[in-house]
């Protein structure tokens, strides 16, 4: 059973690259400022997306909460900015390592458990942040949102700041993996034990891939910050979770394209089914319930499987 | 005098805790996994109750009763499709169980909330009082009606089931399924029954909580999350499937949120579970009345 599950090939870095690579031209064909902003939006999801999966997929440890560490790196910034009026190179970092460290200390408390914990008490904490930012008014503005200052004039700039983002976080994901490291964690998905037993310290890897993928949320959120210019408490609901998770199981967990796809199919799905009559997490989470349950490896999966079965 | 009244008032709320916790922990204590959807089952049953008083005009003594089928239908449900592939006929599950079952409850949760959200409209409905119940006023403890009746059923409710689970044979065969499930399963017991009958009943106890809450909340989509996240702190305090550990601890948080909401804030009282829950994890995180892990 293990066995199978190893050797699932940990996904090869070609097709991430040329699906970045589609999106680097996209902007010649697609000039319109709506389109382009929906794209922005797919690549703040994907970056998400991409740093659940790194937890989920390859660690086997699910957190409830990458929208909630997105929330706290766009508020880290937009409230330098504000208060102390730095400059958002100084901003955008200082809100990386911000969510990170959160999600370090709350890793260091969850992470010496096995089982249900994380997702537990991710959960909790995501939503009682969110409770905490909305009635801190004095501070934070409360429901009525925070405003960040722009970056740039014009969309295109954020477009390509946002790619730029994406690669380099899909290209140190794929360093990782191939690492070690990445071995190390992906045999305490397989088995923690059997990990624990062949002297691989499972507590101090678990607690890495969380603070990881939290800043990667955070890099995210404080991205978006300063796209929107504005950031609220509905940054981290936890159906904007809901959503990045459905763009991992549908696009396919534990590979590299998987996430990159299922969060531009899904946003992009969630914009037309919004359109339809506001359906879109009521059809996504049908579709997750139903790629949980019978298409395991998710769009990703099946393709591989199309492939092989054509090449047979 | 004070501290009287909220300490009595925080015992009733903890009962009803107990009683919105307790199937979260009978379903952990049989299928080792945390059911997500738990706070929309409460939703279901706030909902049900209000909608079948106001829309089909049945008094609210009916409508407590047709909230609770309500809730055991989408327990049963629930399992039914959704938890089966966990112990029937999948072997290689066995690594991802957990996986399965945080992605699909999980998910099953939004879809509860968007639903009610799209069919039923996201504006809030408050339910008729179940019983014109005056304030009880004993010396200084000052006890509101609708908290009265609350506590009140949690008390019988939780009692009943303790008995049920001790002494009926149904009970039997789910604390031995809870306890060794393969074990359970050669003893001749219908482990599938056993774990149908656990969501089941969880749905039941859930829905009412939330039905017995509706005339003080406002029964809205998203109503669940709060409860859900105390019930969680709860099963975690108490110990992970420890029943009376899941009492004690709703009763603690009950008197503490009191006394927080009082003494500390009461804009931020629903924060005190987390502060709970992350002093549990780092002190005794096999909870207060839970066994420490063991793996074979």
């Amino acid at each position: 059973m293990a066995l199978a599950r190893s050797a699932r090939p940990s996904g090869e870095l070609w097709p991430p690259l040329v699906f970045l690579g589609v999106l680097a031209a996209l902007p010649l064909l697609v000039g319109d400022a709506y389109w382009l902003g929906i794209l922005i939006v797919s690549m703040y999801f994907a970056l998400l997306a991409v740093g659940w999966n790194l937890l989920a997929g390859y660690t086997g440890q699910f957190s409830m909460a990458p929208a909630a560490f997105a929330m706290i790196g766009a508020y880290a910034t937009g409230l330098l900015a504000r208060d102390l009026h730095t400059a958002p190179w100084i901003g955008i970092p200082a809100a990386v390592a911000a969510a990170g460290l959160v999600g370090m200390a709350l890793g260091r408390v969850v992470m010496r458990l096995s089982g249900p914990y994380l997702a537990l008490t991710t959960l909790s904490f995501a939503e009682i942040l969110r409770l905490v930012i909305g009635n801190s008014y004095e501070y934070t503005r409360g429901d009525l949102g925070l405003g960040v200052p722009g970056l740039f004039e014009g969309r295109l700039p954020y477009y390509y700041l946002f790619l730029g983002a994406l690669l380099a976080v899909q290209l140190g994901v794929f360093l990782l993996l191939r690492s070690r490291a990445g071995l190390f964690l992906r045999a305490i998905r397989d088995d923690e034990v059997a990990a624990a037993s062949r002297g691989v310290d499972v507590v101090f890897w678990k607690t890495a891939a969380f603070t990881l993928s939290t800043a990667i949320s955070g890099l995210a959120g404080a991205l978006y910050g300063h796209f929107s210019q504005l950031v609220s408490p509905e940054l981290g609901l936890i159906s904007q979770t809901g959503l990045v998770i459905s763009m991992v199981v549908i696009g396919g967990m534990g590979s590299l394209l998987g996430p990159l796809a299922g969060a531009f199919l899904v946003y992009l799905g969630s914009e037309v089914l919004r359109e339809v009559g506001g359906i879109q997490l009521i059809v996504f989470a049908l579709l997750v319930i139903l790629f949980a349950r019978f298409f395991r490896e998710g769009l990703i999966g099946l393709a591989r499987r199309a492939l092989a079965r054509r090449g047979a | 005098m004070l501290n009287l009244d909220l300490f009595i008032n925080g015992l009733l709320i903890g009962l009803f805790y107990a009683l919105m916790a307790v199937g979260l922990t009978l379903i952990f204590g049989i299928l080792k996994i945390v059911n997500f959807a738990h706070g929309e089952f409460y939703m279901l049953g706030a909902y049900a109750y209000t909608l079948a008083a106001q829309k089909l005009g049945v008094s609210p003594l009916l409508a407590l009763p047709l909230a609770i089928a309500a809730g055991a239908l989408i327990g049963w449900i629930t399992e039914r499709l959704l938890m089966r592939p966990l112990y029937s006929g999948y072997s290689s599950w066995g690594l991802m169980r957990d996986e399965y079952a945080v992605v699909v409850t999980f998910a099953f949760s939004l879809l509860l909330v968007n639903l009610v959200d799209k069919v039923i409209g996201p504006y809030p409905s408050r339910g008729p009082p179940l019983l014109n119940l005056p304030k009880l006023i004993l010396g200084p403890v000052i006890l509101p009606g609708p908290k009265l009746i609350a506590g009140g059923v949690g008390l019988v409710v939780i009692g009943g089931l303790a008995l049920f689970l001790r002494s009926s044979l149904w009970g039997k065969q789910i604390q031995a399924v809870a306890q060794n499930r393969l074990g359970a399963t050669l003893a001749g017991i219908d482990t599938a029954r056993a774990s149908s009958l656990v969501f089941t009943v969880s749905g039941a106890l859930a829905a009412l909580s939330g039905a017995l809450l509706a005339p003080i909340i406002n029964a809205s989509p998203d109503v669940g999350a709060f409860p859900a996240i105390k019930s969680y702190v709860i099963v975690v305090l108490g110990g992970m499937g420890s029943m009376p550990g899941s009492i004690v601890a709703s009763l603690a948080l009950g008197v503490l949120e009191s006394f927080g909401a009082v003494y500390i804030s009461y804009d931020y009282r629903d924060t005190f579970g987390l502060v709970i829950l992350v002093l549990v994890l780092l002190l005794r995180p096999h909870g207060l009345f839970g066994e420490k892990g063991r793996v074979v």
